[in-house]
């Protein structure tokens, strides 16, 4: 039962991560969009919270070598074989 | 202490009048003036040369221009060294030099401005009357509504860092305490607001800058609109008060300035048309100065017309 109820948790979990990074790739997205050629805030903004960025920025790029698998990845969440 | 923005369409006058007002209301008070134009003429107004520097012309007249290119250099300079030190490990790569890019960021220049105008209002306590020169309209425009303008992205953004900031801490519920092994390897994300270094970065500026709007909005501060007695500059007014009614910014005066005798009528019509847009703010005629046809040596600043009385709106 216990190996059981253990599954289930790392399931959730990597559920509620991939969901937390996909959140923190929108929010550098959207902060540092000005540098990709986005409509973005102002620049100066992003500059200030650039210093506090790292992570952001490292799900940011993790991202985009992922897109091109996109749907594979989707599935391996949702544990589809 | 009173705040005034001389605003305006380019050629019309701003900083002649600026200059005018603060030599008349330095008889009586103490007066910053500061210009803000990049195309610097408070020096040549008051026959002295300032170089993006400040001079004293009185025991109660401060001049000084803001070096627009200088400062924008100083912040990104700040900037780019807070991001070196964080990203230090670049430094072994010899990555770190690739920063500098960030110097050629658009929308630097009004930040700058900004910051300028900001530091000043809250360093400045010495004086009666801050006096700013600004820039034409657009650039001015531009940078009195910064501040509302980044309020309401920092609201949005930290909406999102707090979802990121929840979430870290559900995660952190469900996969329960770490063993001492896991702790070794573990990375440590902030789930807590107060741990966020971005959060609370976004909170600071939030603060800082809705106490700055609520200064430029509040009673003391002011915005003076000038312009001449033609067609092209009362367009360009109606946008200006337009815009800063848009950014809620409080009129205070308005001067038309260069009337002669040949161009009153039109003078009238154009005061009119304004009228209706503006209500009852008080109005000044400004005849158009003879000095200047008078060589380098005239007092521009020493114009006959007093500037001074309508700017005491709260007595």
């Amino acid at each position: 039962m216990q190996g059981f109820g253990q599954g289930q948790r790392e399931k959730v979990l990597s559920l509620t991560c991939m969901e937390q990074q996909e959140l923190e790739n929108v929010f550098a997205l959207l902060l540092l969009g000005s540098f990709v050629g986005f409509p973005a805030p102002p620049t100066f903004l992003a500059v200030e919270l650039l210093p506090f960025m790292e992570r952001e920025m490292q799900v940011l790029g993790q991202r985009a070598e992922d897109a091109c698998d996109m749907l594979g990845q989707m599935m391996g969440t949702l544990g589809v074989d | 202490m009173k705040i005034l923005f001389y605003t305006g369409k380019g050629g019309v006058g701003k900083s002649t009048m600026a200059a005018s007002a603060a030599w008349q209301l330095s008889q009586k008070s103490r007066v910053l003036i500061v210009s803000l134009d990049p195309a610097h003429n408070l020096g040549d107004i008051f026959c002295v040369s300032l170089n993006g520097r400040e001079k004293r012309m009185n025991d109660r007249l401060l001049l000084r221009e803001v070096d627009l290119h200088k400062l924008s250099r100083d912040y990104l300079e700040r900037e780019i060294g807070v991001l070196t030190r964080t990203y230090s490990y670049l430094q072994a790569l010899n990555l770190d030099r690739y920063f500098s890019v960030l110097k050629y960021s658009p929308g630097i220049e009004e930040y700058a401005l900004l910051t300028s105008i900001e530091e000043t209002i809250r360093r400045e306590k010495d004086f009666d009357f801050i006096i700013f020169d600004t820039p034409p309209t657009g650039l001015t425009l531009r940078f009195l509504a910064l501040p509302q303008i980044t309020i309401t992205w920092i609201d949005r953004l930290a909406q999102i860092r707090r979802q990121i900031l929840d979430k870290r801490h559900t995660i952190q519920k469900i996969r329960g305490p770490a063993s001492e092994e896991e702790k070794k390897q573990e990375v440590k994300l902030a789930y807590d607001e107060k741990d966020d270094p971005v959060l609370n970065r976004l909170m600071a500026l939030k603060a800082n800058y809705e106490s700055l709007t609520g200064i430029l909005q509040g009673p003391d501060s002011g915005v003076v609109l000038v312009f001449n007695p033609d067609m092209l500059s009362l367009r360009e007014s109606e946008r200006l008060v337009e815009g800063l009614r848009d950014i809620n910014l409080p009129l205070r005066l308005l001067i038309q300035n260069k009337v002669t005798e040949e161009n009153r009528a039109i003078a009238g019509q154009v005061v009119a048309e304004l009228r209706k847009m503006v209500g009852d703010i008080p109005l000044l005629q400004v005849a158009l100065s003879a000095q200047i046809a008078c060589g380098l040596d005239s007092k521009l600043y020493d114009i006959p017309e007093d500037l001074v009385a309508p700017l005491d709106w709260r007595r």
